[in-house]
């Protein structure tokens, strides 16, 4: 019997393939971005409120075909930051196997892998900056968890439906709920230069004291708030749609997300000098977030794709909940719009992906917060990429 | 800006793809015949030059899906994820048929092994079978030649005869010319080729079965022309949309009569009805 479940197991595993690269083939890849950023208030650039040069990615990845059916790839993110003790540290972005499903086409992706959500997963840093999800901590462009992965005949589109811990690549163990979060995410191609889609995600309950980091007091100073705050219900949905002629692009995405924290505090009850005398430990409450986005991208590639421009358009709105009703958060509401070129240099073999290449960009960002000043970012960006192919030879 | 967009316009201008001239890329099996058939088009139509470039099946592909050639050969079909990337991209991928191979699989000359079935084929690219005397041939060990992994024929060839990965031992030549010439001098060699690369002779083309009880040639047109012989398949050419211009004019050419002998000529097959029926939906 057990024979006879081993042997249709993998008779249902040889019926598949899943080809990233030739069995035995290994690759090593590098990712290299060198970037200034300038940031300042109404182009006051020579009186920046930042002004820094800084690696913003810098990922060695290697992948490995064993066979036809296994696949599996790691990417590493090498950090300088003076956050950590030893000045620099290393982040798993990556670290995943894909087996060929018995289905043509179709593939289950186990480890810590690409977020399937909206644009986050297939934004290929045209502009140099995150995709709008990403950019405003939606959700991450990767986790842990198990994909199948998907691409319709005649190449009608692709599709995931997939299973995460659902708080993103950085966070391991107990910074993980039980909880997870279930995704879907599908785009066809009717036709050639129509793209559409939608991605969305549910999860019952992040484990967030990590994030909101809520432990202490209240900015009037009547509560202590606790740490252990928790995001219930969260839900994302971003349609998206993506129109190519010739060499003009133009892409987008509709985001709308919600969650509902849970939160517990302290009353701090003060004498007639302000003095804390005691604290009284409140019921736990609860509060709503909704917000949406909408993000814009066209793009003119020229010069035999040598040169792209390109222009940027972004709204992001906040609302949270004050008691029956749920009013725009001003403060953490925004708009952006810019625009940039990349110069590529060099391709990488293949044609598609970048070699060595410059990309400028200026983004405006406004906050729709009363009286608050525009404050204009320039980035200045090298980015330098290679791969190589090591045969099993 | 304004300045700087005339430059930039007029940079797009220079680089786009000169009239009068049509560039193909891809397969390397197809590298003589397309060569052969844009010398004898150009000939006739000297107005339009046809520029032809190797590199293998994924790079005719992704030429066409960037846009970077009007027209890309191919060993291979396209793929599901190709096709989609590309549509995303704004890029129709079209197909054309110019041509039948049936994929020879060959040995030294004087190899006394003359058939295979595709069982023992794959067990001896999968490096199960090293000695030619497991199928019937002398004691000597086999040496397994075979091509690079940007070439649609060693993926074609993966896919219909080795169904797995090939043993590491494989020599990866870069053409098909260069596995004749491996195998040729090598007398444990066995290798695969298109058609139209065994015309010299000087080396044993192998029938093959697919249930061990008929076999048959690459060699024989009719049984690579109803399917009967196992490694036959059609080679493609892509491009955007339905072709136009002098692109259009080349494949026209390729498809008549005067192309088809051409391709007979290098050792092809012609196309036959089905293949006519679905090229004439796509002209």
């Amino acid at each position: 019997m057990k024979k006879t479940v081993v042997a249709t197991l993998l008779a249902i595993l040889a019926a598949g393939s899943v080809y990233a690269l030739d069995p035995g083939q290994t690759e090593l890849e590098y990712n290299g971005w060198f970037r200034y950023l300038n940031q300042s208030a109404k182009f006051k650039v020579t009186n920046p409120t930042a002004s820094r040069s800084l690696i913003e990615r810098n990922y060695l990845r290697a992948s490995h075909q064993w066979s036809p059916q296994f696949f599996s790839k790691l990417s590493m993110d090498f950090l300088s930051s003076s956050s950590f003790a030893d000045g620099a540290g290393v982040r798993i972005k990556e670290a995943y196997v894909d087996m060929a499903l018995p289905i043509p086409d179709f593939t289950l992706t186990a480890g810590v892998q690409k977020h399937y959500f909206g644009l986050i997963y297939s934004w290929d840093y045209t502009h140099p900056d995150k995709s709008l999800a990403d950019a405003q901590g939606v959700c991450a462009s990767a986790d842990y968890g198990v994909t199948v992965n998907g691409f319709l005949p005649k190449g009608l589109g692709e599709l995931q439906l997939g299973v995460y811990n659902g708080e993103g690549y950085k966070y391991t163990g107990a910074k993980n709920s039980i909880a997870p979060e279930l995704l879907a995410n599908l785009r066809l191609t009717p036709f050639a230069g129509v793209q559409v889609g939608a991605s969305v995600f549910a999860k019952a309950k992040d484990f967030s004291t990590y994030k909101n980091d809520k432990k202490g007091r209240s900015s009037d100073g009547t509560k202590f708030e606790l740490g252990d705050t928790a995001n219930m219900s969260r839900f994302a949905l971003a349609p998206m749609a993506k129109v190519a002629f010739g060499p003009v692009s133009l892409t987008g995405e509709y985001i709308v997300y919600s969650y509902t924290r849970e939160y517990g505090y302290y009353d701090l009850n003060r004498d007639t000098t302000g003095t804390v005398i005691d604290s009284t430990l409140a019921p736990r409450k609860t509060k709503d977030y909704a917000m949406s986005g909408l993000d814009l991208m066209p793009m003119v590639s020229l010069m035999d794709r040598k040169l792209e421009v390109f222009g940027r358009f972004s709204t992001w709105e906040r609302k949270e909940q004050s008691g029956d009703s749920m009013p725009v958060n001003l403060d953490r509401s925004l708009m952006r719009y810019g625009a940039g070129f990349n110069y590529h240099f060099l391709r990488r073999a293949g044609g598609s992906k970048p070699g060595v290449a410059f990309q400028l960009a200026w983004v405006r960002e406004q906050s729709r917060k009363e009286g608050a000043d525009p404050v204009d970012t320039f980035m200045a960006q090298a980015r330098f990429e290679w791969n190589h192919l090591f045969s099993a030879q | 800006m304004k300045k700087l967009l005339s430059i930039a316009t007029l940079a797009a201008m220079v680089t786009t793809l000169v009239a009068g001239e049509v560039m193909v890329k891809g397969s390397d099996t197809m590298l003589n015949l397309t060569q052969r058939l844009a010398e004898a088009f150009s000939a006739a139509s000297p107005d339009i030059t046809v520029s032809v470039a190797g590199g293998g099946s994924g790079v005719g592909i992704n030429a066409v899906v960037n846009n970077e050639v009007e027209i890309g050969n191919a060993s291979r079909s396209i793929k599901s994820k190709e096709i989609s990337n590309a549509r995303a991209n704004g890029v129709n991928p079209v197909e054309y048929a110019i041509a039948v191979d049936g994929l020879c699989v060959i040995a030294g000359p004087n190899n006394p092994v003359k058939r295979l079935t595709m069982a023992q084929l794959g067990d001896i690219y999968r490096g199960k079978i090293k000695n030619w005397s497991e199928v019937g041939g002398p004691n000597k060990p086999i040496t397994l030649y075979g091509r690079q992994p940007n070439s649609g024929t060693f993926v074609f060839f993966r896919e219909m005869a080795v169904k797995a990965e090939y043993a590491q031992s494989m020599r990866q030549m870069n053409g098909n010319s260069q596995i004749v010439e491996g195998v040729k001098a090598d007398a444990g060699g066995i290798g695969y080729v298109g058609v139209g690369y065994v015309k010299d002779g000087g080396i044993t083309v192998i029938e093959l079965s697919s249930d061990g009880t008929s076999y048959s040639s690459p060699l024989d047109k009719s049984a690579v022309d109803n399917g009967t012989y196992p490694l036959a398949r059609p080679l493609f050419q892509y491009t955007n949309g339905k072709v136009k211009g002098d692109a259009k004019a080349f494949i026209e050419f390729e498809l008549s009569p005067a192309g088809q002998k051409i391709v007979e000529e290098e050792g092809f097959f012609p196309l036959n009805k089905s293949l006519v029926e679905k090229n004439q939906g796509n002209l």
